[in-house]
């Protein structure tokens, strides 16, 4: 199954999605915002990707989730919510049967962004607040309801992309953006490829299937069941992905296979240097030695001790939500290279993308920032050198952390141990763990 | 041993043990080469580069894979251990010069210290080869003893013999404190000091550590940007800055690309050392980038739907996507928005810079001067915003002692006219400040002691235009009380005494934050 | 309540070590017991911060100090590192001349070292009562000008001066010898009882009171051949 998904990587990067190699991991050139879509695909995740109108963000999406999950095209383009201020609950989730009604019946009609697993949302910075806010709680979930009824999606992942900022677009606000996993950029793939791109053109015929279309149009049109229902677009699904390995000779996966992906991924340990840099990672992006914990309305006091630390440069506190995200994407990660555990190289590779939007930056933070020369947006760049300051505390004081936290685990188990004690904010949460106040 | 086809191989087999042990350093994958000097590896840009024929050279005692390790195990630990970065090297090697008082003697040291400390953790840490290697390395005077004390700090055996007082003294220092760096290596290049002047009588100094030297060589350009900025931050005087820079001036422009607003630098021209240390300084102190402001339009438009409530009012009810009903949950109603548009184009005036450099105000290339700070600060802040600044740099500006630049982009040149200093009375003219009047009224700051002359003519002059004034004054006395009066009444003056010096900066940007605040 | 670190319980808590750390340890404990010997001196023996010099006090103030430093072990670096921080203060809040000098005499004296160097050139501060009492068999040789009462009561060691002494050079010596490369000041070898002291510079003054031995100024004897005062 690792060489299905490999393949189909390979596929969309040779046929569909030309960009160029912009990471390196385990000695493989990848290209992020492909990877991290596959990824994101694979996790059930929720993936903001940015970029500059027409350089792929939607486009990427929609062959990721054809493939990975075998829908037509022309399926995924109608399922797809566009981001626009009058967008309505009944155009995204679902309106009433206006027959039924008028005879006196509640009986929702669904909408396809609803019963598919792949979402899709185009420019989701263009909807305003609530919308943005409804689509991330049902995908939160997978539960979407609407009048009375309710569907509770067991599969599902989200792309929503964004332009940057203009006149047009409103603001995604943070509680909002915390809920995505990931964000990347869609590039440009530079003048050859841009070229090769204005000859030849993607060609996504290949993921079209004009008479499947219509049969899955009908089986999602029709008045039955939500599982009835998706059992038959399972089956087309079988169907449309048996005519992908014919046509296109790329193999995908069925569901089970999916979710045979993701017990295999879950099973994925991490290494103690992943574990312990993770830790470290915590407790600089959520400590603050005053006010017990980082706050967005509270700021720091003029020379704080720990100012060389990332707490001192961004406003907010961390979410819960990171580590899970950074738990699945390292996982699915470590399983896309064949690794056996989790280690250093693949957390460096998707921290970025991890924390890229749930880091507010300090003013002073960008202002050392945005001038410097860079290959990706502020927002990423500013975070892999957050990561990368972060990589290289680590690198000098990793045994020392995992000793600590190795001693930390005998005092609880009742060894009379002193614990380790040391400046980074890693070991006063330690302190704080074994009940001691830190000094 | 190995033979050369199969050398690639094994260096990339060990190069992937090496760097999992050292948790996955950001660093290219290392290459063999011929190397000119006689020297086991090189670091360019990050790249390292270790030498075919010491390799077999060393492959005759020691495994192939031992020595590509070990020589792999000291370049990742200098990478990730000591110097650390291009600010703390500069540090090092200023600490050694006070001692021996000589560049030479100073960059050798300074080497052989960060040699000792990188190769001290890297052996504290993981089991290395690398003490195997020292045993069959050629040594000089000076390697030898070094190689003493590794004897006593690690506990290996490397064949020394003597040296003993020497290595007793050098084993005292805590290596692998970085706090302690700078004291350490003050002694350490006090003990080693006699040794140096040894090999100096022997032209050993040119020769490089067999190890390889610490050029400046190994950093990219933004970390000597970044190692500059640092240096500019904890550098006591402009004269400590230029001193350190001297040392190294053709390195650092070899090194960096020569850039107008980077290093103020332009075809031809040398590195002025004080206004890079103002540029540095001020690099530290630097305000975001204003954002184009939004503005109300004034008027309000449909924007989204949101259900309608029983008791909410009917006219804004959508029919369409209400499907004809009137309905509690079904029912959809508009909610209006006022409308944004952008905020007047160009937001941000030009900047004029008044700075008094009579002679009661610091050289700045004396001492540091906070005055001059806080002019770069601000016309950094207007720079970086894509507008234009003037400088009116002024002593007493009747008798010639006073430099006019008109605005201007060139951040090199703002910083060369702000740093010049007069050193005579304080007086200006007004037709000066009056020529860099322009259609749009630009900001003023002020950055003065007050001492000035002719302030009664200046304070008539605020009140005459319109400008958004901001003094920035050192100190209290009589003339700043009479200014203070004077402009009690004008809210576009402003007026900041500065208890501490160090405040100015932050004065500064507070208040360009305010103006780019309240801008469109 | 659940461990959270539980992951690393298979992890080998025992640090690598290697002999540096001891080293730096063990040279830190000796430091911080020879400052606080002290610190602890010039708290009871100097009252607000003044000393005097007076014959009682010095010798109180030696026979303090070498109390202080009777269990210590240390070596001759340990001296040097201690010059070090008096003249750095960084450790050491309040560094006072006369204590200061008759504290690292004691340390001399009583080190395991019959020959110890003290590298005094680069420091800021001048040390006074170096050479206290030093005794038979001790070499005390001073890198660097030094300052008042160097080697007085000197009790036979042999005590070399690379460098320019203050005044009152020798006062009091009982035997051994002085060797100063340079000058000396005013008072030189007062009260002195025996021993010898060579100076190849100038002297400005002789000591008034002289018992016993003899001064020499560039290989001649200047005293007790000359009582008179300036040269």
């Amino acid at each position: 199954m690792r060489e299905t998904v490999q393949g189909i990587y390979d596929y969309i990067a040779e046929n569909l999605y030309l960009s160029r190699p912009d990471v390196e991991v385990k000695g493989r050139q990848l290209s992020t915002a492909l990877l991290i879509s596959l990824l994101t695909g694979l996790r059930q995740g929720k993936q903001l990707i940015i970029g500059e109108p027409g350089l792929g963000k939607t486009t990427s999406a929609e062959y990721v989730c054809a493939l990975l999950y075998r829908f037509p095209l022309g399926i995924i383009w109608g399922s797809e919510v566009s981001g626009h201020p009058e967008q309505t609950e009944e155009k995204i989730i679902g309106r009433p049967d206006l027959g039924r009604l008028n005879l006196g019946e509640e009986v929702v009609v669904w909408s396809h962004f609803t019963l598919l697993p792949v979402k899709i949302v185009d420019e989701i910075n263009r909807l305003p607040e609530t919308k943005q806010s409804m689509i991330l709680d049902g995908v939160d979930r997978g539960n979407w309801g609407y009048l009375n009824d309710s569907i509770i999606n067991d599969e599902y992942c989200l792309f929503a992309t964004a332009n940057y900022q203009d006149k047009g677009t409103n603001t995604i606000i943070a509680p909002l953006i915390d809920r995505f996993d990931v964000m990347v950029e869609s590039k440009h793939p530079g003048a050859n490829l841009a070229y090769l791109i204005g000859m030849r053109g993607p060609d996504g015929s290949t993921l079209r299937d004009e008479r499947l279309e219509q049969e899955f149009l009908q089986v999602l049109n029709e008045r039955i069941p939500y599982n009835v229902k998706m059992e038959r677009v399972e089956r087309l699904c079988d169907e449309f992905g048996e005519a992908l390995a014919r046509k296109a000779g790329v193999p995908t996966l069925s569901r089970s296979g999916r979710a045979a992906i993701r017990s295999d991924m879950d099973g994925i340990p991490f290494d103690l240097d992943a574990n312990a840099f993770l830790r470290m990672i915590l407790a600089e992006l959520s400590f603050c030695h005053r006010y017990g914990q980082k706050r967005s309305h509270e700021g720091c006091q003029e020379g704080c001790h720990f100012t060389g630390y990332l707490c001192g440069a961004v406003r907010n506190c961390i979410s819960n939500r990171f580590p899970i995200t950074v738990r699945n994407f390292s996982q699915a990660l470590a399983w896309f290279l064949g690794d056996e555990k989790v280690d250093l190289e693949h957390l460096l590779a998707v921290l970025p993308y991890t924390l890229a939007h749930r880091l507010q930056w300090k003013d002073e933070a960008t202002a050392q920032r945005e001038k410097e020369s860079r290959a990706d947006p502020l927002a990423i760049y500013m975070a892999k050198q957050a990561v990368k300051e972060m990589h290289r505390r680590y690198m000098e004081q990793g045994p020392l952390v995992k000793n600590a936290l190795a001693v930390a685990c005998r005092i609880l188990e009742g060894e009379a141990l002193e614990p380790i004690v040391g400046d980074h904010p890693i070991y006063r949460e330690i302190l704080l763990d074994l009940g001691k106040e830190a000094s | 041993m190995v033979e050369r086809s199969d050398r690639g191989d094994t260096l990339r087999k060990v190069w992937n043990r090496v760097r999992e042990r050292h948790l996955f350093p950001e660093l290219p994958h290392p290459v063999l080469t011929d190397s000119e000097e006689n020297v086991a590896l090189e670091i360019k840009g990050k790249r390292i580069s270790l030498s075919k024929d010491f390799v077999e050279e060393m492959s005759q005692f020691l495994a192939t894979e031992e020595v590509l390790e070990a020589l792999l195990d000291h370049a990742v630990s200098h990478y990730l251990y000591c110097p650390w970065d291009f600010s703390t090297h500069l540090k090092l090697y200023s600490e050694a010069k006070k001692v021996l008082k000589d560049r030479d003697m100073a960059q050798k040291a300074t080497d052989y210290f960060m040699d000792v400390v990188s190769d001290t953790h890297c052996v504290s840490k993981h089991d290395s080869p690398l003490p195997k290697l020292y045993q069959h390395m050629t040594r000089s005077v000076m390697d030898e003893a070094v190689h003493a004390l590794y004897q006593r700090i690690w506990g290996v055996d490397l064949g020394i013999r003597g040296y003993e007082e020497i290595s007793r003294k050098l084993s005292r220092l805590p290596y692998l404190d970085r706090s302690r760096w700078t004291e350490s290596i003050r002694k350490f290049a006090k003990v080693v000091q006699g040794l140096l002047e040894i090999e100096e009588r022997f032209d050993g100094l040119n020769k490089p550590n067999p190890m390889g030297g610490h050029s400046l060589d190994q950093y990219s350009s933004e970390e000597i940007e970044q190692g500059l900025k640092d240096f500019a931050m904890d550098s006591a005087t402009p004269v400590e800055f230029r001193e350190m820079i001297q040392d190294f001036e053709e390195e650092i422009l070899e090194a960096t690309r020569p850039k107008e607003t980077g290093m103020g630098l332009g075809p031809g021209r040398a590195l002025d050392a004080d206004i890079l240390y103002y540029m540095k300084l001020a690099d530290n102190y630097s305000l975001p980038i204003r954002k184009i402001p939004m503005k109300k339009s004034g008027s309000l438009y449909p924007h989204q739907h949101v259900p309608w409530e029983v008791g909410k009012p009917y006219q804004d009810i959508d029919p369409w996507t209400s499907f004809g009903k009137i309905l509690p949950g079904i029912t959809q109603t508009w909610k209006r928005r006022e409308g944004e548009i952008y905020g007047a184009e160009e937001g941000t005036p030009d900047c004029m810079v008044l700075v008094d450099s009579s002679g009661s105000m610091t050289n700045p290339r004396q001492q540091l001067s906070y005055a001059v700070l806080g002019a770069a600060c601000a016309c950094d802040a207007y720079l970086r915003n894509e507008v234009r600044v003037a400088v009116y740099n002024f002593s007493d500006a009747k008798a010639g002692g006073r430099q006019l630049l008109p605005y201007s982009r060139q951040r090199a040149e703002v910083y060369r006219a702000i740093c010049h200093y007069f050193g005579g009375g304080t007086k200006l003219l007004l037709e000066d400040i009056d020529s860099l009047q322009t259609d749009r009224v630009p900001d003023i700051f002020l950055i003065t002691d007050m001492q000035i002359t002719n302030l009664e003519v200046l304070i008539r002059y605020f009140n005459e235009h319109k400008n958004r004034v901001t003094a920035v004054h050192l100190g209290d006395n009589e003339h700043v009380q009479t200014f203070r009066r004077s402009m009690a009444l004008r809210k576009h003056v402003s007026i900041y005494s500065v208890e501490k010096k160090e405040d100015i900066p932050r004065i500064v940007l507070g208040r360009i934050r305010e103006y780019f605040g309240t801008v469109g | 309540m659940r461990n959270p670190f539980s992951d690393f319980r298979i992890l080998p808590y025992q640090k690598r070590e290697i002999p540096l750390e001891r080293i730096v340890r063990a040279k830190e404990d000796v430091m911080d017991k020879i400052v606080g010997g002290y610190l602890r001196l010039v708290e009871d023996e100097v009252k607000d911060l003044v000393w005097l010099v007076e014959h009682s006090r010095v010798v109180k103030a030696y026979s303090a100090a070498v109390k202080g430093i009777r269990d210590l072990q240390y070596d001759v670096d340990d001296i040097e590192e201690f010059c070090a921080e008096l003249d750095s203060s960084s450790r050491i809040p309040y560094m006072i001349s006369g204590p200061a000098g008759i504290y690292v005499s004691a340390l001399v004296n009583h080190a395991q070292e019959d020959r110890i160097v003290l590298r005094l050139r680069e420091y800021q501060r001048t040390f006074h009562f170096l050479g206290y009492r030093l005794p038979e068999g001790k070499v005390l040789i001073l890198q660097g000008d030094v300052g008042d009462f160097i080697g007085a009561g000197l009790s036979g060691g042999r005590l070399v001066v690379e460098g320019s002494a203050g005044n009152w050079c020798g006062a009091g010596m009982m035997k051994g010898e002085i060797l100063v490369t340079e000058h000396a000041g005013q008072s030189t070898g007062e009260w002195m009882r025996g021993g010898e002291i060579h100076v190849d510079g100038r002297i400005r003054s002789v000591g008034k009171t002289l018992f016993g031995g003899k001064i020499y100024q560039r290989g001649k004897v200047l005293a007790p051949q000359d009582l008179s005062g300036e040269i």
